[in-house]
């Protein structure tokens, strides 16, 4: 993986590691205080102080809520594609979701529900299905009338119409969804895990701050840009595999 | 062995598209009386905008007339739509193929549709891929053939459902004359085979000629100006049909030479 990397991009995070290094060095010298940049040994041992249960409970809960939001989103945009007046009806308040700032869903979330798994999971899901439903809808119409007319010219049932043409139609889309909404939930799950839950990579970044603690900071904030990567890149292979036709 | 048994009676039909921005009315189809007997091979020309691809909505089943019918026996392909389910196929003039799919997976695309066993499905499609030569193709994605290959499947697919009914608007229109001329001896064929009642839409007089046992002449609005069986006429007054033809066209007024 890290062989395919060009060499630009690992020449500027070695350059940024031995600026930050020098950086931790100086600081006691121009007032800062030592704590606020580690050097880059002390940040290697919050590495390895990483618990891989909350990276995988934060990542069990991102996966979920993506699952639950394309399911959602997916659906509501059939019923906006089918019904003209569903979707006149439904398109405000999609939009209006989506203005609600995170912050916002996350204090009606605490303030709603008692359940830590299931707040995060709504967060989570507030905030990324209606990425799904635009994108889908859009995408939807945007399938050539041409396809359509010949489709429909063999009479197919609807449930035919949606699963022969109209799905693998936006497949394209769909995967650039799944990857907007997997940043997103990534960032989101961290806010959305501060309140309240006991586990998961935002939690232990809380107990970081609240131990001062920069380096362990620095080293849950690594695993999470890491575990994105990671995320997209297999998306990005899976792309590669289902779009074989596209090349 | 398909075929349809009873013709297409197209009667009084009549389409008015009302536009949305002006308000005003456009008559694409005037009162259109015409009867397709079973196993005929009908070329409709006509000029650009006189409602030759209204009349293939209509005959689809995708448009609903606004006054008078299309008949096929006792049904209309636009009312009774699913009731035509696996008995019309259509080939465009520009392929359509799904180009997800693989050549073989696109003539698959209608058996799939009518809900055949999948071993019927994967194997009259690669028979049909074979009848067109392309059996070296069959998982070739569209994107990797020529457009003379793509419509080729295009034919396929359409023939694959042994369908009663074949409709081709324009559909060798795109080509180069050459692959143009082989697809059409191919069509004419396997209509024939099949005992399909095929209605190609074309605007080249010359394609007309050479598929059509009978050449309907349409005028504006999808007027009837001449309706002309190939076997009244000797070869040897082609030259006199084709200027007739021509003539009616240009003028929007039956031509007398065309009498007989
Ligand atoms: N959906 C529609 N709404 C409004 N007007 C339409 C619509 N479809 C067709 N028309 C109009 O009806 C007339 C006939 O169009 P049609 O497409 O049937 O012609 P055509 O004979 O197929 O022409 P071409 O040879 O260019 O394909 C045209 O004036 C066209 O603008
Ligand atoms: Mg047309």
């Amino acid at each position: 993986m890290i062989s395919s990397l060009p060499r630009e991009t690992i020449i500027s995070i070695v350059l940024f590691a031995v600026v930050w290094q020098i950086m931790s060095y100086l600081a006691p010298s121009l007032g800062i205080p030592a704590f606020a940049i580690p050097g880059l040994g002390r940040i290697a041992e919050s590495l390895t102080k990483i618990t891989p249960l909350d990276v995988a409970v934060t990542l069990g809960r991102v996966l979920l809520s993506l699952v639950v939001s394309f399911v959602i989103g997916l659906l509501v945009a059939v019923l906006m594609y089918l019904s003209g007046s569903v979707e006149k009806y439904l398109r405000p308040m999609v939009r209006i979701l989506m203005a609600v700032p995170v912050v916002s869903w996350i204090l009606f979330a605490v303030l709603w529900f008692k359940g830590v798994e299931f707040r995060i999971v709504f967060v989570l899901v507030v905030v990324c299905a209606p990425v799904f439903t635009v994108d889908a809808l859009d995408n939807m119409r945007e399938v050539s009338r041409d396809l359509k007319q010949m489709i429909r010219s063999f009479r197919p049932t609807p449930l035919q119409f949606f699963h022969k043409l109209m799905l693998p139609a936006i497949t394209p889309g769909i995967i650039t969804s799944w990857k907007i909404t997997l940043s997103l939930a990534i960032r989101v799950v961290t806010i959305a895990e501060l309140v309240g839950a006991v586990t998961g990579i935002g939690h232990q970044l809380s107990v970081a701050q609240e131990l001062f603690s920069v380096a362990d900071v620095f080293a849950w904030t690594l695993v999470l840009v890491i575990l994105l990567f990671l995320l997209e890149a297999l998306l990005v292979q899976l792309e590669t595999r289902v779009l074989r036709w596209r090349a | 062995m398909s075929g349809l048994s009873a013709p297409i009676e197209i009667s009084g039909l009549s389409k008015v598209f009302r536009q949305t921005t002006s308000g005003q009315s456009i008559v694409a189809i005037d009162q259109l009386t015409l009867r397709i007997d079973p196993g005929e091979l009908v070329a409709i020309v006509g000029k650009t905008g006189c409602g030759k691809s209204t009349l293939f909505d209509l005959l689809i089943g995708l448009e609903h007339p606004t006054a008078g019918s299309i008949t096929i026996g006792t049904k209309t392909p636009y009312d009774d739509f699913n009731a035509f389910r696996g008995k019309i196929a259509t080939i465009f003039q520009q392929d359509r193929l799904f180009p997800w799919r693989s050549a073989l997976d696109n003539v698959k695309l209608p058996l799939e549709l009518i809900g055949i066993a999948e071993d019927v499905q994967q194997e009259r499609a690669m028979s049909w891929l074979k009848r067109l030569g392309l059996e070296k193709f069959a998982n070739a994605y569209p994107r990797e053939l020529s457009g003379g290959m793509r419509q080729r499947v295009a034919i396929a697919r359409a023939f694959a459902v042994q369908p009663e009914i074949l409709l081709a608007d324009e559909s060798f229109s795109a080509l180069d004359e050459v692959t143009a001329n082989e697809l059409r001896k191919t069509f004419v064929e396997l209509a024939r085979e099949f005992k399909s009642t095929a209605i190609l839409i074309t605007h080249q007089l010359e394609e007309a000629m050479a598929v059509g046992d009978r050449i309907v002449v349409f005028g504006k609005s999808a007027t009837l100006l001449a309706d002309i069986r190939m076997m009244d006429w000797d070869r040897a007054d082609y030259p006199l049909l084709r200027e007739g033809i021509q003539n009616t066209l240009q003028a929007n007024a039956p031509d007398p030479r065309l009498r007989r």
